[in-house]
């Protein structure tokens, strides 16, 4: 350990730079962590909510209702079909509108509001957005589901917002991983220069050991700590950056997912978030500098 | 114990060793002589691995070192002290880092590695200078330093390539008798030297090198037939 201290100070810039690029890469790692994170909750959120509703003509029977959620459930690609009854209806109401008087419509002139004027509905969640067509065709043909005056029936789904919030998600986290990918080989490469160049540099130093009977790891063992050194102290600087980060976006994000993502995160995320890039600072600096290191003392003598 | 076999070495084309062909028995103290260049630094090479021999063979304790694996190499070099021409003296360690190299090495614990430091410093006549940088010691000063990081994880075999080179008159002498109280220990001794003042000093077998090929051998312990061509 003091050898590889020693090392560090003797080239501090050398060791500036190591850092700067583990903690750039480590940083940037952090935060696709925490997009991927975001992404896939606003997903799971958007994939656990029902994605058609189709409301039902006034007078519908239990037998028809259940007729058409048998033949719904039996659909491939769905995942379940709730039947929402008129009372069912106006609970969801009361509690998407709160205590709002003029939404509840207790001060207006048409009063209160009431089950009878809320359709009673079917909600139909997908285990796969590409069933939406077949379902819409089933419904399409029910009787049981109501009509617009224009003929046209009662449906409505957010047409592919699954798909589409699956196609960004899936680029964001690509984008993500070929960046991560491509800072990662800069990181490796920049650490096996360093080492490799520190390396040469004490050469005549690892031939006397060598002549002495140092086993290889015995050489190669300081610049592999190093190196670990260069990862973590990398690592908790990509950790802080990243958490500045998500510090100083929180007042813009809560607003905005803050029924998808509970703001602030919780502190066990940060903590895994910290341990995660601290093995990954670590796995990344072993292997650059063990091939760097392997690579020279296997060609000296 | 140590056994070269009609060893030949060429670089290049170049034979530096010719048939080279003697044994030296455990404990013995043996002078190699001849001019620079005869091949005595590469009898040492050969004899730590560091070179290979072009033809024949060269055997410690029963080993063949051609057919050493890689992996035994670090073990056998253990088993040879050796105090090189040039020192190898790390020059930004201490005279006490250097020697605590060898018996890290050799895998000694931090408490006596620091116990034995101060012995071989005492020993080899350089005492509480372990804190020292080579540059802040005189010529034969780190000659001592090399010879304490050489002997300093008992090796039982002990190789000095021209140790007193560098060195004036009476500190020759000096390192001289260092190494004849270091073999009567036990240590068995090859000394490579041109210096005629230690050859005429020392009672030791002799054994001369010229143009690549022994040419005497002063006194057998073994019982191989010698070359004595005078």
């Amino acid at each position: 350990m003091n050898t590889a201290l020693k090392n560090i100070r003797r080239t501090p810039f050398q060791a500036l730079a190591a850092i700067f690029v583990v903690s750039i890469t480590l940083f940037v790692v952090g935060i696709f962590t925490l997009v991927t994170l975001a992404s896939h909750s606003i997903l799971l959120n958007f994939e656990t909510k029902p994605q058609i509703i189709a409301y039902l003509k006034d007078g519908h029977t239990t037998d028809q209702v259940a007729g058409l959620i048998s033949n719904l459930t039996s659909t491939q690609g769905v995942k379940n079909a709730i039947y929402i009854s008129k009372q069912d209806a106006l609970e969801l109401y009361k509690k998407s509108v709160g205590n709002d008087p003029i939404l509840l419509g207790t001060v207006t002139d048409w009063g209160i509001v009431t089950a009878d004027i809320l359709p009673a509905s079917v909600e139909i969640t997908a285990s796969d957005p590409k069933s939406f067509g077949t379902i819409v065709s089933i419904l399409e043909k029910s009787d049981v589901v109501s009509e617009t005056p224009a003929s046209k029936k009662e449906i409505d789904f957010p047409e592919d917002v699954i798909s589409e919030l699956t196609k960004w998600t899936n680029a964001i986290r690509m984008a993500g991983l070929l960046l991560i990918i491509a800072l990662t080989i800069v990181c490796v490469l920049t650490i096996m220069i360093i080492i490799s160049m520190k390396i040469s540099s004490r050469r005549l130093e690892i031939g006397t050991l060598k002549l002495l009977g140092a086993r290889n790891f015995y050489i190669i063992k300081p610049y592999l700590l190093e190196s670990v050194i260069y990862g973590l102290v990398g690592a908790l600087f990509g950790w802080v950056l990243s958490y500045i980060t998500l510090l100083y976006s929180t007042p813009f994000l809560a607003p905005r997912l803050g029924g998808v993502i509970s703001f602030p995160i919780r502190p066990e995320v940060i903590l895994l978030l910290l341990l995660s890039l601290l093995v990954f600072g670590l796995i990344l600096s072993f292997i650059s500098s063990f091939f760097a290191a392997a690579r020279f003392v296997k060609r000296s003598k | 114990m140590i056994d070269f076999s009609h060893v030949t070495k060429t670089y290049s084309g170049d034979t530096v060793l010719d048939d080279i062909d003697f044994s030296v028995s455990p404990g013995e103290f043996v002078v190699i002589t001849g001019k620079s260049g005869v091949g005595k630094t590469t009898l040492g090479r050969l004899l730590i691995r560091d070179l290979l021999p072009t033809k024949g063979k060269i055997i410690i304790d029963g080993e063949d070192l051609s057919k050493i694996k890689p992996k035994n190499i670090p073990p056998l070099r253990r088993k040879i002290g050796f105090i090189f021409q040039d020192y190898k003296i790390i020059p930004d360690k201490t005279v006490g880092e250097n020697i605590a190299l060898s018996l890290e090495i050799g895998g000694y614990s931090p408490k006596k590695i620091s116990d034995k430091i101060n012995r071989l410093l005492d020993m080899v006549g350089i005492p509480g200078k372990e804190n020292l940088f080579p540059v802040q010691l005189s010529g034969g000063e780190i000659q001592r330093a090399a010879i304490a990081r050489a002997i300093a994880a008992d090796p039982p075999i002990l190789f000095a390539d021209e140790p007193t080179g560098n060195l004036d008159k009476e500190t020759s002498i000096e390192i001289f008798n260092l190494l004849k109280k270091i073999n009567s220990d036990g240590t068995t001794v090859i000394m490579a030297t041109h210096d005629v003042t230690l050859i005429d000093l020392s009672s030791a077998r002799r054994i001369m090198l010229e143009k690549g090929k022994i040419i005497s051998d002063s006194e057998s312990h073994s019982t191989k037939p010698k070359t004595k061509n005078k």
